[in-house]
């Protein structure tokens, strides 16, 4: 049986008069990967950020690892990684130096070429994060977030704007990360990649979660209320012509 | 405690790093200083008294032309040898250009029925700034006292004889200089560091380093070491230019002065960091350091010296911040003090620091 290692009850947070976060309540369970759906405005990325410490909490309580995030905020910062929206580096600094720079903040000693191997970012290790693809960056931006060997790894849109070739080698990374042990909740527009990657899903709408299930439960749910979609016959999609026709090798 | 300066010291050494690499930053970092050291240096360099003076010579006389060459080679003059007419004379003198205008009449050096020359000149001075006049005035009739002498090889019983002594006296460029240093630990402090944090917090690295447990003072501290070791590098800079360029006369020890200066840039870079801490962007940052900067800036010594100041404001200005860090460089620079002899400036330093830190640390924002 597996325990919980991120407990929410009844968050809510307001900006202004807007209640974005409306009473939300899960469990995120140690070494899964946990999504979180929702339309833009949806109130995913500030559930992340208040489970992050990175805003205060209002309203409710939540607990990772057994810390109280509104008690021990810096205790629990150093337990988690945390890869944002949109990334950003210091220029000038090598991917090296940034990341014996963030081992130095966390106070740990760390191996940054097996790091960015792990990232296959090996050849880049010398190079300024401002010359890096989109697909580089967000991979060394998680390789950022894994200095301190996190307990819980959060991922806000990690794919968002990537070519397909990029998307998929985030998701082998993405997939060797929960082997090591390490729990993930992620946020993601792209059901494809929640289907495949995420152990559970969280669907967020309006600042409350209106259903939380394993994909295919979910699925199957659906089916079971007598959906039907009309048939295609194709056994491909375009995408998968476009891997075919360009290869799966990373092109950044 | 260990936990709390180990990232200070490991995001400093990487703040310090990427500086280095900046090739635009260092320019203006060095150079701006440098630039104004050079503007102020060879103003204040010279400091022998001299008086701008323009002569007007209406005389044909080989005497009075004699005489126009003779003061021309004379140092206490600066002669303006491009005024020719009276009215130009009188509008630059107006205007501050010229201290004194000599105008020697028509009849000038002509000889009298002795066969000696003779004539009066005319010494023009503004009524507002009879010292001026008066001396060049005084220092004309010796001149002419002595030609007389030779003319009529009388002897006066009586003389008094005049002998500059140099004494270990400043030079204004001594004087200055601890202003110029003064000025550049300002103007790296406010306004190159004011923009530092509002730069980062747009591009949102500052917002990634809050994910992480480093406190806001510990990223304070941090980006004070990078900008201390590089506000040290321009003081040195400037220094050495100072000593080989200026001739600048250091009489104290050097351990004193980089200690002071030390403290001194602790002290008005924290006014830097907790702008830059708080402000959101840069259009808060820059009026902001222009409001802290610009009263520094005329009140603290750098451009005028604190004690041509009314009695009342003296007392007033003594308490700011940049003042004490100016006279202790001063101090320890022309007067060879050391740090130990200079409690009264460090207290008031000391306090300074104690209250702008704690502000800077209140009211940093991450984004």
């Amino acid at each position: 049986m597996k325990k919980p290692i991120v407990t929410v009850k009844d968050l809510k947070k307001s900006y202004g008069h807007k209640q974005v976060v409306k009473g939300i309540s899960f469990e995120v369970q140690e070494g899964e990967i946990f999504g979180i759906l929702g339309p833009n405005g949806a109130g995913k990325t500030t559930t992340f950020e208040t489970i992050e410490a990175l805003r205060p909490l209002e309203s409710g309580e939540i607990m990772l690892d057994g810390r109280n995030v509104a008690h021990e905020p810096g205790k629990v910062k150093s337990i988690i990684g945390i890869q944002l929206q949109s990334t950003a580096f210091y220029d000038k600094l090598t991917l090296t130096e940034q990341l014996k720079m963030f081992a130095g903040i966390y106070g740990t000693k760390i191996d940054s070429a097996k790091l960015l191997e792990e990232v296959e970012l090996t050849d880049k290790a010398s190079s300024y994060p401002e010359k890096l693809s989109g697909g580089q960056k967000q991979r060394f931006s998680i390789a950022a977030a894994l200095v301190n060997e996190p307990r819980v790894l959060f991922l806000d849109e990690p794919t968002t704007g990537l070519d397909p070739q990029a998307r998929r080698h985030l998701w082998d990374l993405i997939a060797s990360i929960k082997k090591k042990g390490i729990t993930v909740m992620l946020t993601t527009h792209y059901m494809e990649e929640a289907e495949l990657l995420c152990d559970r899903v969280a669907v967020m709408d309006s600042g409350e979660i209106i259903a939380l299930d394993s994909p295919k439960a979910l699925v199957k749910q659906l089916l079971k209320r007598g959906f039907t979609k009309k048939q295609h016959v194709e056994q491909a999609s375009l995408e998968d012509v476009f891997i075919d026709l360009t290869g799966k090798a990373l092109r950044d | 405690m260990k936990r709390y300066f180990a990232p200070i010291f490991v995001l400093g050494a990487a703040f310090t790093k990427r500086f280095t690499r900046d090739p635009v930053a260092l320019f203006f970092t060095f150079l701006f200083p440098l630039l104004f050291l050079f503007v102020f240096g060879s103003l204040f360099r010279n400091s022998d008294i001299n008086f701008d003076i323009a002569i007007i010579n209406h005389s044909q006389t080989e005497f009075a032309k004699e005489f126009v060459a003779d003061t021309e080679k004379d140092k206490t003059f600066k002669l303006k040898s491009d005024v020719n007419n009276l009215e130009a004379a009188k509008e630059k003198m107006g205007r501050g250009e010229i201290d004194t205008v000599i105008e020697l009449p028509k009849e000038f050096g002509t000889k009298n029925e002795k066969g000696v020359p003779h004539g009066e000149m005319i010494v023009y001075f503004d009524q507002a700034s009879p010292q001026s006049g008066q001396t060049v005035a005084g220092v004309m009739q010796g001149i002419l006292d002595g030609i007389n002498k030779d003319l009529t090889k009388n002897i006066d019983p009586l003389a008094v004889k005049q002998q500059p002594l140099k004494t270990s006296s400043l030079t204004r460029f001594d004087y200055t200089f601890s202003g110029l240093l003064g000025f550049s630990i300002l103007s790296l402090g406010i306004f190159g560091l004011a923009n530092s944090f509002p730069a980062d917090k747009k591009t949102g690295i500052l917002r990634r380093l809050r994910a992480t447990p480093l406190k806001a003072s510990q990223l304070v501290l941090s980006t004070l070491i990078n900008y201390a070791i590089v506000g040290l590098s321009s003081l040195v800079v400037m220094f050495i230019v100072g000593l080989t360029v200026f001739d600048f006369d250091m009489r104290g020890d050097y351990l004193s002065l980089v200690l002071f200066s030390l403290g001194g840039i602790i002290v008005m870079f924290g006014f830097g960091l907790a702008i830059g801490g708080w402000a959101k962007n840069e259009n808060q940052s820059a009026p902001l350091s222009n409001l802290v900067a610009f009263p520094l800036m005329f009140l603290s010594g750098i451009f005028f010296p604190r004690f041509l100041m009314p009695d009342w404001l003296q007392g007033i200005t003594g308490y700011l911040p940049l003042t004490p860090i100016i006279d202790g460089m001063r101090y320890i620079m022309t007067e060879g003090r050391t740090i130990f002899e200079l409690g009264p400036e460090l207290l008031t330093m000391g306090i300074w620091a104690v209250v702008i830190y704690v502000i800077a640390f209140r009211v940093f924002r991450w984004e």
